[in-house]
């Protein structure tokens, strides 16, 4: 606890002039004309993909076109016919290492980044980053244009987990070549429904 | 208006003709020029090596010569913003120091005081530009390439009033050459290798001159350029614009 | 009066290619961050809004300080202080021992780099094993980074390519990137499966929800983080802003400046444990709370850690992260060092032409070439100023306080362009090395002036 005590009382606010949070200008942000499409181009800019989903179009259908050779498919969601396995069974997040294909849904897809946010919606957080491609389902009307708006809807959300992901995990670590599937999945596709 | 003529220690000593430019091309704009005799140097050199307390004379003595003018004018961005910045700071008076508020570099002023809508020069050759630090991202003499702000050069603007003139800017279009006053001997070899990597964006341009507003750079290009046998020229940008007078 | 810089610069320079190649491949990332950057019409103000955000709280750091870690405890984390490096290794280690933890996995953190942890906890026993891939490199190479966002930036695919056929037997000769990097990933999946507990830094920190927001491209952090029924995290106090609103701010600027993508792929937010887990936040001073109080150098702490400072930097990129003497490279490092220990990391002043791109490039505003140039002003004070440059600054100051002095040296100077090349160009003189010697008019532009003005142009 002295710790704490010696730190804080190292700290004492020493500005006459402190600027309130309230009185600092927020950004007027970049808008877009078609969010949608935006987020559509620029999933592929950050090495992902983004599909529309047409009018009346199977999801299961297009997911398996889009991965016809994978077996194991993880998802909890109910209109996901073609899982193989409902990972929420799993005790063990270790136990979901040989999953093929994850499929999750997003809340909230954001325009200018191709940032998905998944407030955790599966039991084992593992699911996201372990499985080698990862499907994430989000609807249309949940693209905002920028990171602020994102933060707006996020806020006063209760989760004890979230992140937001843009694109397949990735690393440039080897002389800045860009090398798609470091430790996470090597694929994500959003459809957008 | 009275404008007093700051001619630094180096341009005095290696470039007169840079000092002369600037005052033919005053004095044809139909301005007072003075040149009060007793200047010697800003005090930037030793400041920039971390000896302030050295300039301050210096400045003391600068701000006595050169308050009387209603204009200071020299011809080198990086002595024009030590006095316009760091004099404050080295001078520590309760009043600022008037020369700060009063000194342009003559390209700056030419470009936003004077205002000409045309320059009788004649320039038949390919330059590229030299955007030093110092005029770029203190004077503003051009936006700096790491700002989203509108794209303008008022060294650009100014040499396209010449005639036959060919303007060109080279790769990495601001970045330093590695001058940096004492940085230059404390550092030699960084320092080298920048100015060489300079010089080569610069030859790549083909153009014939490298020209700029800060005569300590193109002093330290050319010194590069004259070690590696280099053909390209220099030019101070004043003396491009006076090049008709 | 060179310095250590000075001679790690030269010795790194030496390699030519390597120095050209280090140069234009971090010349490619500021590009890349340009390209970001202009695609925002907001930037700028953007930038503005995030100096301010970092103004406020930096002022009012106690106070959120207090807030984050409430907040955090309601979430059912648990908060530690430490007010070192000691301090912080051994809150570590009393956790790692409480569960018995054999293998920590660890993401990035330069934090913990700054702590000393790797090497306290290995020496007490536990297997410390970075996930991050350059991080891995260097780890397995008994190095450290060299760039705070690109860690093993100065290290060439066969090296990488070498040291993965001895340590994880890739195939013999191939240094192919991806190939390397696809390696790695089946190496260390299999150290994520074994680790008993994992360990992050912390991007932000949010008061005003207790939760840690940790950036990722590889997704290492979250690996790690969601195997593992233990979660560290380990925050320097000047990590905390106030809310989710000002981190929109941070999300927008960091991976666009840092590496010139839009966001990282993963930008996680760890609020509460893991289901049947725990989760400790150590909260770091080591030293930031006595930056606080210093009006001049506060600004240090508003830094994010991005490392566009390095990249744009034409100092940094010509002479490598090692040639600097403090952990930490580039301008915000030749600031840091100097804060942490001015009279150690003195060396680090000269790596600067004061050429005032860090601060254009800077994210948050951090007027980092200008504390530089402060820092030089003072070094008098620790006794580390230059003889040399003394000298040097006095004996301008004398000619150029006396005019008519002045005078007479413009008048007799020219005499050095006709001295002997041995005289001039030698060991002493560091100017001719790889210059030649400015030459000294004929006549001073005083002279000519007194003369009556024979203003003639010599075109």
């Amino acid at each position: 606890m002295s710790s704490k005590n010696d730190i804080i009382k190292n700290l004492n606010p020493h500005y006459s002039w402190t600027l309130k949070l309230a009185d600092i200008k927020t950004v007027e942000a970049v808008k877009f004309d078609n969010p949608v499409a935006e987020f559509l181009e620029i999933s592929r800019f950050v090495g992902g993909d983004a599909v529309l989903l047409n009018e009346g179009e199977d999801v299961n259908a297009l997911i398996k076109t889009l991965y016809p050779d994978a077996v194991r498919i993880a998802s909890n969601l109910p209109e996901i016919t073609i899982a193989s396995f409902n990972p929420d069974e799993t005790d063990d997040p270790h136990n979901l290492n040989d999953v093929e294909l994850a499929i999750v849904k997003g809340e909230l897809g954001v325009a200018e980044n191709g940032c998905v946010w998944i407030p955790q919606n599966v039991r084992q957080k593992a699911l996201y980053f372990i499985s080698e491609n990862l499907v994430i389902i989000l609807d249309k009307n949940k693209i905002v244009n920028n990171m602020h708006e994102a933060y707006e809807r996020v806020a006063g959300n209760d989760y004890g987990f979230g992140v937001f992901i843009s694109g397949p995990s990735k690393t440039a670590d080897i002389e800045q070549a860009l090398v798609i599937g470091a430790h996470g999945a090597k694929s994500v596709r959003v459809i957008i429904n | 208006m009275k404008i007093g003529l700051f001619v630094p220690c180096y341009v005095n000593a290696i470039y007169p003709d840079v000092g002369i430019a600037t005052y033919k091309l005053l004095d044809y704009l139909g301005l007072d020029v003075c040149y009060p005799v007793n200047q010697t140097c800003c005090g930037q050199p030793m400041a920039n090596a971390g000896f302030e307390k050295e300039a301050l004379e210096l400045a003391m003595k600068f701000e006595k010569i050169f308050n009387q003018y209603d204009y200071i004018v020299a011809p080198s961005a990086s002595c024009t913003a030590f006095v316009k910045y760091n004099y404050p700071s080295v001078i520590e008076d309760d009043n600022l120091p008037e020369t700060s508020g009063k000194i342009y570099d003559v390209c700056e002023f030419i470009h936003d005081v004077v205002k000409p809508s045309k320059l009788p020069g004649r320039f038949p050759h390919k330059v590229s530009v030299h955007n030093s630090c110092h005029g770029v991202r203190e004077l503003q003499l051009s936006s700096a390439s790491e700002l989203n702000i509108v794209r303008y050069s008022k060294i650009k603007n100014l040499l396209s009033m010449i005639e036959g003139i060919e303007i060109f800017e080279p790769a990495k279009v601001d970045e330093c050459c590695g001058f940096g006053g004492m940085f230059a001997i404390e550092e030699p070899d960084v320092s080298v290798c920048m100015g060489e990597d300079k010089l080569g964006n610069h030859v790549a341009t083909g153009a014939e001159y490298i020209t700029g507003a800060d005569s300590s750079c193109l002093m330290h290009l050319q010194g590069i350029a004259a070690r590696k046998k280099s053909p390209i020229k220099f030019i101070h940008v004043v003396q491009i614009l006076a090049s008709g007078l | 009066m060179s310095t250590k810089h000075a001679k790690a610069a030269k010795r790194f320079i030496r390699n030519r290619e390597q120095e050209q190649w280090h140069n234009e491949t971090l010349w490619l990332v500021r590009q890349k961050r340009d390209n970001m950057a202009m695609r925002i019409p907001e930037w700028e103000e953007l930038r503005e809004q995030a100096n301010r955000i970092k103004a406020h709280t930096v002022a009012e750091l106690a106070c959120y300080l207090e807030q984050f870690s409430s907040a955090a405890e309601n979430n059912g984390a648990i908060v530690h202080w430490a007010k070192d490096a000691q301090e912080h290794n051994e809150i570590v280690y009393d956790i790692l021992k409480q569960h018995q933890v054999k293998k920590l996995i660890k993401s990035k953190s330069m934090l913990t780099e700054e702590c000393l942890l790797n090497p306290y906890l290995i020496d007490k026993g536990i297997e410390v094993v970075e996930s991050d891939l350059g991080e891995r490199i260097l780890q397995l190479m008994g190095e450290h980074p060299s760039h705070i966002v690109m860690p093993a930036i100065h290290k060439k695919r066969e090296e990488v390519g070498k040291l993965f056929e001895e340590k994880m037997d890739s195939e013999k000769d191939n240094s192919d990137p991806t190939y390397l990097t696809h390696i790695a990933r089946k190496y260390l999946r299999k150290e994520f499966l074994t680790a008993d507990a994992a360990m992050t830094g912390a991007n932000f920190g949010i008061a005003q929800t207790g939760e840690v927001v940790v950036c990722t491209n590889e997704g290492n952090a979250d690996m790690g983080t969601s195997l593992c029924k233990l979660h560290i995290v380990s925050m320097g106090i000047e990590k905390v802003i106030p809310d989710l609103k000002s981190l929109s701010v941070f999300t927008r600027l960091l991976a666009r400046s840092a590496t010139g993508q839009p966001s990282t792929t993963y930008t996680s937010h760890y609020r509460k444990p893991i289901e049947g887990g725990e989760m400790h936040i150590v909260i770091v001073d080591n030293g930031r709370s006595k930056i606080q109080h210093n009006f001049n150098y506060e600004r240090i702490l508003y830094c994010i850690r991005c490392g566009a400072c390095m990249n744009t930097c034409p100092v940094y990129r010509r002479s490598g992260g090692y040639s600097y003497t403090y952990f930490i490279p580039g301008p915000i490092g030749i600031n840091l060092g100097m804060l942490k220990s001015p009279k150690k990391y003195s060396d680090n002043l000269s790596a600067c032409s004061l050429c005032y791109s860090c601060n254009n490039v800077c994210p948050v505003k951090v007027n980092l070439a200008d504390q530089i140039y402060r820092w030089r002003q003072r070094l008098n004070l620790f006794h580390k100023a230059s003889t040399t440059k003394k000298l040097m600054s006095k004996g301008m100051k004398f000619i150029f306080g006396h005019p008519a002095l002045y005078g007479a040296v413009l008048k007799i100077a020219p005499i050095i362009n006709h001295l002997p090349r041995f005289l001039v160009y030698n060991k002493l003189n560091a100017w001719g090395h790889g210059r030649e010697l400015p030459r000294f008019a004929g006549k001073s532009f005083n002279s000519m002036w007194k003369k009556g003005k024979q203003l003639t142009i010599n075109n």
